[in-house]
């Protein structure tokens, strides 16, 4: 299958500061996702593909064509900038048709796309009131709106979960799925692992300006799995269930924090310990108030990657 | 090309009716209404010996012409860009079929047609609260108008620059104050050829030369060197066509990279 998106060489710096360095990259149909950390290279990448910035070296295409100021390629293109930016004197039907009448829908054109893709974004109900009144959840989902509606062939996300609750990210990603099963090419950014592997399993790690890796989500997930994972549980029965989980061999640490009543595990066997965790929480009566990863960011995965 | 710069005109037109900056700039727009409101009644009262016509001609050049096209050009013209950026809308934008000069083009002519709305709606009502009584004959009514047509030059112009510099400079705010407030203003009192570097000379050269030696505030054109208006006409033209010109070029070739 031949690359819809193509970079050879792409380099960009931002006066001292390296953007993105040699980066080669082709990309097919279907969902490919851009993992790594915060000022990693994902939304400069994303910029020169999508014609906001050029290169310093080296060259990108859609289609075969170059994208700075390509009206051809824009009309194919939708994109999902990472600001929350807006014109926040409109509503959200008002923002909609008025970038879909940039596409030269007509009218009527413009007001039908912009229903639909309020409908699929789930924002019918709040069609007609401004912008600056909607919630961050509202605001991300609307931004999606405008890369959607005029039907492009090729999608480009940067952080499209960032600020959404659970459900919102899981009609999101239903939404992506659906553009995937149309023979879609879309490009999401996103520096939260499991969002990710929600999506998609091809998975391009990006650190520091650089690709580190590419592959399916199986090949990234043996390379991280050999790092240890922090989980941290806050339970009023922490004591209990550090007993228990201790006797795990994949545990390789725990510790306390009993002002907070909860406990640290530290395991490198992420998926093995969840497992566990979800059995116990059904077998026995522990009563579980939060689970986080204080080192979920993906920094201390990279760094560890790239042997720091 | 042209269908591009209608989308971006319609766009913005209406993006433009609904903010706030609109609503302000028309307030005070309104003051010179307010302003010709009191003097009427102060004439009918017999306070004010000279004639409406007298008065707008004073009003028009110091509140029309050296404070409101410059103001109205100033914050709309350099806006054209920095709006997108402060804002980071910029992507929208870019990221749209569009031509980027006809993004330039399709704002400007959105926000000429805004600013021309509020400014000439101004002139009129000043003009007939100052004038309209069983005096008044139809030739009165052209003069307005042409003063109208002269202010929106102005206003194509001032625009066209302050554009200019919105796309060229980071900050061209303050350098679009010093221009409007400082050189344009000075400039006048040179004599020779020189007060020709200014558009308000020109604009100056188009209006009726009687004020020159009547008005309280006819020391404004003490040094004034009429160009003719044929040729006042064209350069203000060109003015705006090139400054234009020059800033759709900077826009499409230009990158901008918001502070984040």
């Amino acid at each position: 299958m031949s690359a819809v998106i193509e970079a050879w060489n792409l380099s960009r710096w931002y006066g001292n500061v390296l953007g993105i360095s040699e980066v080669n990259l082709e990309i097919q149909p279907g969902i490919t996702a851009l993992l790594g950390p915060n000022g990693a290279g994902k939304s400069t990448f994303m910029k020169i593909i999508t014609g906001q910035l050029k290169p310093n070296l080296g060259e990108a295409r859609i289609f075969g064509e170059k994208v700075w100021n390509n009206r051809r390629i824009f009309r194919r293109l939708g994109f999902c900038p990472e600001v929350d930016a807006f014109y926040e004197e409109l509503s959200g039907f008002e923002f909609l048709s008025g970038l879909l009448s940039l596409y030269g829908f007509s009218p009527a054109e413009c007001r039908k796309r912009a229903e639909k893709a309020l409908e699929l974004v789930e924002l019918s109900d709040v069609k007609h009131r401004q912008v600056r009144s909607y919630s961050r959840g509202m605001r991300q989902r609307i931004k999606i709106a405008q890369a959607i509606a005029h039907d492009p062939e090729v999608l480009i996300l940067d952080e499209p979960l960032s600020g959404l609750d659970p459900l919102s990210k899981r009609r999101i990603i239903k939404l992506i799925k659906e553009f995937k099963a149309a023979g879609k090419t879309i490009v999401v950014s996103s520096h939260v692992l499991p969002e990710v592997e929600a999506m998609t399993s091809e998975i391009v790690l990006i650190h520091q300006g650089k690709i580190l890796a590419r592959g399916d989500i199986y090949f990234i997930r043996e390379l991280i799995d050999t790092h240890p994972h922090m989980i941290r549980i806050k339970s009023p029965h922490f004591r209990e269930l550090a007993k228990i989980l201790a006797t795990e061999d994949y545990v390789l640490n725990i510790s306390f924090e009993p002002p907070d009543q909860a406990v640290i595990f530290e395991t490198h066997h992420r998926d093995k310990f969840f497992n566990r965790l979800n059995d116990l929480i059904l077998e026995s009566s522990l009563t579980i108030d939060e689970i986080t990863s204080p080192d979920d960011n993906l920094q201390a995965v990279f760094d560890y990657l790239v042997g720091k | 090309m042209r269908n591009e710069i209608l989308r971006v005109f319609s766009f913005y037109f209406f993006l433009g009716k609904k903010s706030a900056r609109t609503k302000v700039f028309f307030m005070i727009s309104s003051a010179s209404a307010l302003l010709a409101l009191v003097i009427r009644v102060y004439h009918l009262a017999g306070n004010w010996t000279e004639t409406g016509q007298v008065i707008f001609q004073n009003i028009l050049m110091v509140f029309f012409l050296q404070f409101l096209i410059i103001i109205l050009a100033l914050f709309y013209g350099t806006s054209i860009v920095a709006e997108e950026l402060e804002g980071k809308t910029l992507p929208y934008l870019s990221s749209r079929p569009v031509a980027r000069a006809a993004i330039i083009i399709g704002k400007y002519l959105a926000y000429l047609s805004l600013t021309s709305a509020i400014m000439i709606s101004a002139v009129l009502v000043s003009y007939f609260i100052l004038n309209l009584d069983q005096d008044f004959r139809l030739a009165d009514f052209w003069t307005a108008i042409r003063y109208s047509l002269v202010l929106f030059l102005g206003l194509a112009a001032y625009l066209s620059f302050f554009t200019f510099l919105g796309t060229w400079l980071k900050r061209p705010i303050l350098v679009g104050l010093a221009f409007g407030f400082g050189w344009e203003s000075i400039i006048q009192y040179f004599p020779g050829t020189t007060q020709k570097l200014s558009i308000a000379h020109y604009l100056k050269s188009l209006l009726p030369q009687y004020i020159t030696s009547s008005g309280k505030l006819g020391f404004l054109f003490i040094r004034l060197e009429p160009t003719k208006s044929v040729v006042a006409v064209i350069t203000l033209v060109l003015i705006a066509v090139i400054f234009l010109g020059l800033a759709s070029l900077i826009f499409s070739y230009k990158e901008y990279l918001f502070e984040d």
